[in-house]
């Protein structure tokens, strides 16, 4: 008997559009993956790699897929964007604001309203014209495509525990398709916005989204998740990211969804040789959010920075879990993650760094630290190294504990109130993983996001 | 203005202070030198407030206030000004939005108005020119990554912006070299002023060189067991802090 | 060169110095498992019905449990009814007087003083041949002190409200696979009772040695300091060189009440196979301490070179308020070998501290894994934990890994872990070379130091022979 959520998507996935479904002759690739999801069932309580975050109050809850976009609900959310009346920018909500940014400064984008594309919202142009940008409904829907070009669809996962993968290849139907070729230089920052919006019923939301740039190019890309209306959703995306040879991402994600929503998010990237990859994660939402970053460093010279911020309050449970692989030799990577357990919030972490027999060279450093602010919040965190190298210097580093008693008083003896002092303080502990982004101006904001995040975080 | 009287103060169950008298009026820089472990700190944490320190007896009167009740950021509002040995390094907390911070706390709690960012930032700019600070300081974050001199330079910078009543220089002369040990001199001659006063609290009488006090006070054993005009720094530089020891054997007999 | 490199093959080569087999009349039980089997193995110790029952419960429990999967180790599937669960010499001695003089000379090549002519050593030892305690030695002077020092079956025997009252207290019967199996199965073992107040007059001792062929063993070792109570412990153990894999299951259960400290230093050196994987002891133990009473303190200090697979995890449940669990581990891994370990900091009671400093050192094709949980329940306001993992390697076919989690539920909660990997550094090789030194002593002379947080917490005998073992076990690996 399975678990009413496996159920629900079951009977969903037979009313999907039955062309949808078979495009691209990924019909059988669909059923195939649905099946092993249903075969397998959720990972449980014995599942190493689930072993602080329980599905158990999810598995019973039922949803259902949306296939087709709600045309009144886009066309509402693009008045209230074109809508210039002032409004008080600490009232404004945090899609709202964003999306009027965007627009005002006309940065290409593609935005999804409940797994949908919603033209309305989005931006297509604005890139030099070699880069192909567009939805994934878009490239199924053409007949005439080079099935060579989707071929990352057809992609199995074979572990038991890769349910909600399975998930996404067996119902996503829209998504990202963003293509930099060899040698082009974005200028222009790029957007993806995922919006989530009550619908009839509580939805299940599939994405699966391909950011490719090409040997020597570079992109800045920006990945929003927000909630335009209070809502109960499931959004599972799924981010593939291939960097070629010398190819530099810089990647901003920030989730900021309804307390309500349940996110489950996972990035596999692959980096070639000299590739650089940049990553800015922000975990401000969701009552549960499940992130896999899984980066493979495959050629020699590759780099990742990866930093990132858990804010888990009011009862919000964030899952981070980093995968670093280092494959090739003189690899490298920084990771700087911190976070905050706060109200009935419970913050994981998980950080894993494997180095690969011949992987020599390769340096790799993880900082872990965490506030824990209430007594019914919770910490768990695990800083993992796994090497086979013996050319490698590696450390990590975790702690879990208060603000720093001798900056709190520092602060006070110039003067500042306690509340402010610590809030300064917390602000500061956050902060740090914003010091990598390089544009001031979208550093200003995200500073300003979650300095607004935090002002309402309780002790 | 600072009236100690008396005071008593446990450190992890160790009596540091061993009756410790002290007056302070405006105007009036005071010195206080000692050897290493006389509790020199003790003195400079406890009047600002720091907490770990246990007060078994005596009075601190700051003003019309009972010092000893008062939380540290309230001693501030009410002009006490500590500068670091050790100042902390705040990674994250931005120099100028700290400042500012502090500021108008002070500000408020006297009920002062707030300044807005343009008036801050003049009067940051101000001070810094008198202080031949370069305004880089202002976008770093707190005593992150400073060296030595830098922190010690920021903590004058702090002082010279929050205008204190009373500020404790405490060992601010350490590791200085003798560029940045005038400037930190500079610094605080510029703001002697008849109704501010000092405490300076120094291993060396290098710092009285350049900052002259009215009055000098040899901390030892958790007392003040000499106190004289500037003369007395030199007597100690000349013979040591041994000197006192000597000096004070025949007291001790007579006990 | 290859001059240079033909010595480091023949140091390579060099024999397991404790590889030994003594020639002696063995009784055994044939080989297998069931209740039919404890009940003999029960018999044949004298066992009261209460013992035989609690083994029989424990060895129904363990029909029911699943054979671990293991996360980081390789490992074949053991064969439970090819064991021998009971080995014991024939001539059975009344004291150490009649003893076997063979056995006797086996512990002098041990360098294990079991005569009283050794009391210049100043410890007292208990003697584990195969699965039988063979003898113990300094008794009259530790009961004087109120001190028991005894074998386990002697314990079952002479103070049974004892053994009963604090058997299974600590490391339950059902707690895992080879815990459950040690109940029903343990034949012998050492039992230590420091009565309220005393400060044991000297360290204890106890030396394990497999001897027979085809056998297990299984040995139990409960330790209970009663209040205001001090116990320094050393455990030592050895095994013959066999082609085949011996298993060795022993369970370790330590018990402080109020304000007592019980210090328990291992050196492990069973054999750990030979230089292609073959033989060698599978080694899997459960040790825990519980410190029950508030102030009470355990320390864990382990020098693990032997074994060819290691799996265990000296553990502290921090139940009293004020109490403090330390860990200290020096593991090795060369050739082959794969260990496995770590601790467990179980903060429940108020203001309670752990510290953790691992120190692991891969060599040849050596896979070494710190495994760690502290774990900060709601209840364990003001804890603290303190946790430092470092890793060596040298050579490049070997293997360094950390996985330690960290759980906490009490915002008091101060919990600081760090972690570093890096191969012997060639600046210090170099450095040390150039003022004269070979390779070999450079490395051993650096591993040394990695090590010395650690080896400063044995006592110096053990100390002493901690050394001389690493330096042993990693003849070979540089070049």
């Amino acid at each position: 008997m399975s678990a009413p959520l496996l159920q629900s998507l079951e009977q969903g996935f037979a009313g999907l559009p039955p062309a949808a479904v078979q495009a691209a002759q990924l019909g059988e690739v669909r059923r195939a993956s649905l099946a092993a999801a249903l075969g397998d069932g959720l990972p449980g309580a014995r599942a190493e790699r689930w072993r602080h975050t329980s599905l158990r109050a999810l598995e019973r809850r039922t949803f259902s897929p949306l296939a087709a976009a709600d045309e009144s609900l886009v066309a509402g959310l693009a008045r209230q964007i074109a809508d210039t009346a002032p409004a008080g920018a600490d009232e404004m909500p945090a899609w709202l604001q964003t999306l009027r940014q965007l627009s005002a400064q006309r940065v290409p984008r593609l935005v999804f309203v409940n797994g949908t594309f919603a033209p309305a919202l989005s931006q297509l142009h604005g890139l030099p014209a070699e880069v192909r940008f567009e939805p994934l409904s878009q490239a199924l829907a053409d007949p005439a495509r080079d099935p060579r070009e989707l071929e990352f669809l057809a992609r199995r996962f074979n572990a038991a525990d890769e349910t909600f993968a399975r998930l996404n290849a067996a119902f996503a139907l829209d998504g990202l398709l963003l293509r930099v070729p060899a040698g082009v230089q974005c200028a222009q920052p790029v957007a993806l916005v995922m919006l989530g919006a009550a619908a009839e019923g509580d939805r299940a939301l599939h994405l699966r989204h391909l950011v490719e740039v090409g040997e020597g190019a570079s992109l800045d890309l920006r990945e929003y998740q927000f909630a335009a209306t209070a809502q109960a959703n499931l959004c599972n995306s799924l981010v593939h990211v291939h960097l070629r040879r010398g190819a530099r991402l810089e990647h901003l994600r920030v989730q900021a969804e309804d307390a309500d929503a349940v996110l489950l998010a996972r990035t596999d990237a692959v980096l070639a040789g000299e590739a650089d990859y940049g990553r800015t994660d922000l975990e401000l939402g969701a009552v549960l959010s499940r992130h896999e970053l899984n980066v493979s460093l495959q050629g020699s010279g590759a780099r990742l920075r990866s930093n990132g911020v858990l804010l888990a309050d009011g009862r919000r449970h964030l899952d981070t879990r980093l995968g670093v692989d280092h494959a090739a030799r003189d690899t490298a990577c920084e990771l700087t993650w911190r976070g905050l357990g706060a109200g009935r919030g419970r913050a994981v972490f998980h950080g894993g760094i494997l180095i690969r027999a011949g992987a020599d060279g390769t340096s790799a450093q993880l900082s872990n630290k965490n506030l824990l602010l209430s007594p019914h919040a919770e910490i768990d965190t695990q800083p993992v190294l796994e090497i086979h190298a013996d050319e490698v210097k590696a450390s990590h580093g975790a702690t879990v504990g208060q603000l720093d008693p001798a900056a709190l008083f520092y602060l006070r003896s110039r003067g500042v109130p306690e509340a402010q002092a610590r809030r300064q303080l917390t602000e500061a502990f956050c902060r740090i993983v914003l010091d990598d982004l390089a544009d001031t101006a979208l550093r200003e904001q995200i500073d300003a996001l979650l300095a607004q995040r935090l002002a309402g975080v309780g002790a | 203005m600072l009236k100690i009287e008396n005071l008593h103060v446990r450190v992890a169950g160790k009596e540091i202070l061993k009756g410790l008298s002290l007056d302070v009026k405006p105007g009036e820089v005071h010195a206080i030198m000692g050897p290493n472990g006389a509790g020199k700190s003790t003195l400079g944490n406890v009047l600002a407030g720091r907490e770990g320190y246990e007060i078994t007896a005596g009075t601190v009167d700051f003003g019309d206030k009972d010092l000893l009740q008062l939380e540290p950021e309230e001693r501030a509002a009410e002009g006490l000004f500590l500068a670091f040995q050790y100042p902390v390094e705040i990674p994250g907390v931005n120099n100028t939005y700290f400042l500012k911070a502090a500021l108008n706390a002070q500000r408020k709690y006297r009920g002062q108005a707030e300044l807005d960012s343009m008036q801050f930032l003049k009067l940051v700019r101000e001070k810094l020119r008198v202080l031949h600070i370069s305004d880089e300081l202002l976008h770093r974050a707190v005593n992150s990554g400073f060296s030595g001199g830098e922190k010690k330079r920021n903590e004058i910078f702090q002082m010279a912006l929050l205008e204190p009543r009373l500020a404790i220089l405490d060992e601010t002369d350490s590791g200085l070299d003798i560029d940045a040990l005038k400037m930190v001199a500079e610094g605080v001659n510029h703001m002697r002023s008849p109704d501010r006063a000092f405490i300076v609290i120094t291993h060396y009488q290098r710092l009285l060189d350049y900052i002259v006090p009215d009055f000098v006070h040899v901390l030892a054993e958790g007392r003040i067991v000499e106190s004289g005009d500037k003369s007395l720094a030199h007597k100690l530089e000349e013979h040591g802090y041994a000197w006192l020891d000597e000096r004070r054997v025949p007291e001790r007999s007579a006990v | 060169m290859a001059t240079e490199r033909n010595d480091i093959e023949e140091a390579l080569n060099r024999r397991y110095e404790a590889g030994f087999v003594t020639d002696i009349e063995t009784e055994y039980l044939p080989p297998g498992l069931s209740e039919d089997v404890i009940r003999q193995l029960s018999a044949k110790k004298h066992e009261p019905q209460w013992m035989t029952d609690w083994r029989l419960e424990a060895y129904r429990h363990w029909l029911t449990m699943p054979v671990p999967e293991w996360a980081k180790l390789k490992i074949g599937p053991i064969d439970f009814q090819s064991i021998s669960y009971y080995a014991a010499p024939k001539a059975r001695p009344k004291s150490l007087d009649e003893v076997d003089p063979k056995l006797l000379e086996t512990y002098d090549k041990l360098g294990v003083p079991l005569h009283e002519r050794a009391k210049l050593a100043g410890v007292a030892v208990d003697a584990v041949f195969d699965s039988v305690s063979v003898g113990t030695t300094f008794r009259k002077e530790l009961a004087a002190a109120g001190v028991i020092f005894c074998s386990m079956s002697e314990a079952i025997q002479e103070h049974p409200e004892l053994v009963r009252k604090y058997l299974g207290s600590v490391v339950p019967v059902a707690d895992n696979y080879f815990a459950a199996l040690n109940c029903a199965v343990f034949s012998d073992g050492s039992f230590v009772f420091i009565p309220k107040g005393v400060r044991c007059p000297m360290e204890l001792s106890t030396y394990f040695r497999i001897n027979a062929m085809n056998t297990g063993q299984f040995e139990r070792t409960l330790i209970v300091a009663e209040e205001g109570s001090y116990v320094s412990y050393l455990e030592g153990c050895t095994a013959p060189q066999r082609d085949e894999n011996q298993l060795h299951a022993a369970v370790v259960e330590l018990v402080a009440l109020d304000d007592a400290q019980i210090k328990y230093s291992t050196v492990q050196n069973w054999y750990p196979g030979d230089e292609n994987g073959i033989g060698g002891i599978y080694n899997f133990v459960t040790k825990r301490g519980d410190c029950r009473g508030a102030r009470s303190k355990i320390s864990w200090t382990q020098v693990e070179t032997g074994s060819a697979i290691t799996w265990k995890y000296p553990s502290c449940v921090l139940r009293g308020d004020d109490s403090s669990g330390e860990f200290y581990s020096v593991a090795l891994t060369h050739h082959a070998q794969q260990a496995d370990t770590g601790t467990k900091m179980i903060h429940l009671g108020r203001n309670t501290k752990s510290k953790i400093i691992s120190k692991g050192i891969s060599a040849g094709r050596g896979q070494n894994t710190y495994r760690g949980l502290v774990k900060v329940e709601k209840g364990a306001e003001g804890a603290r934990n303190y946790t430092q993992c470092d890793s060596l390697l040298i050579g490049k076919k070997c293997g360094a890994h950390t996985f330690p989690y960290i759980e906490v539920k009490h915002p008091s909660a101060i919990v600081e872990h760090e972690a570093t990997t890096s191969k012997i550094s060639d600046d210090q090789l170099f450095y040390c070379r150039s003022r004269g030194l070979g390779e070999e002593d450079a490395v051993s002379m650096i591993v040394d130091g990695f090590c010395k947080q650690v080896f400063k917490e044995l006592p110096m005998e053990f100390a002493v022979e901690a050394k001389k073992l690493l330096e042993v076990s990693l003849e070979g690996a540089v070049g």
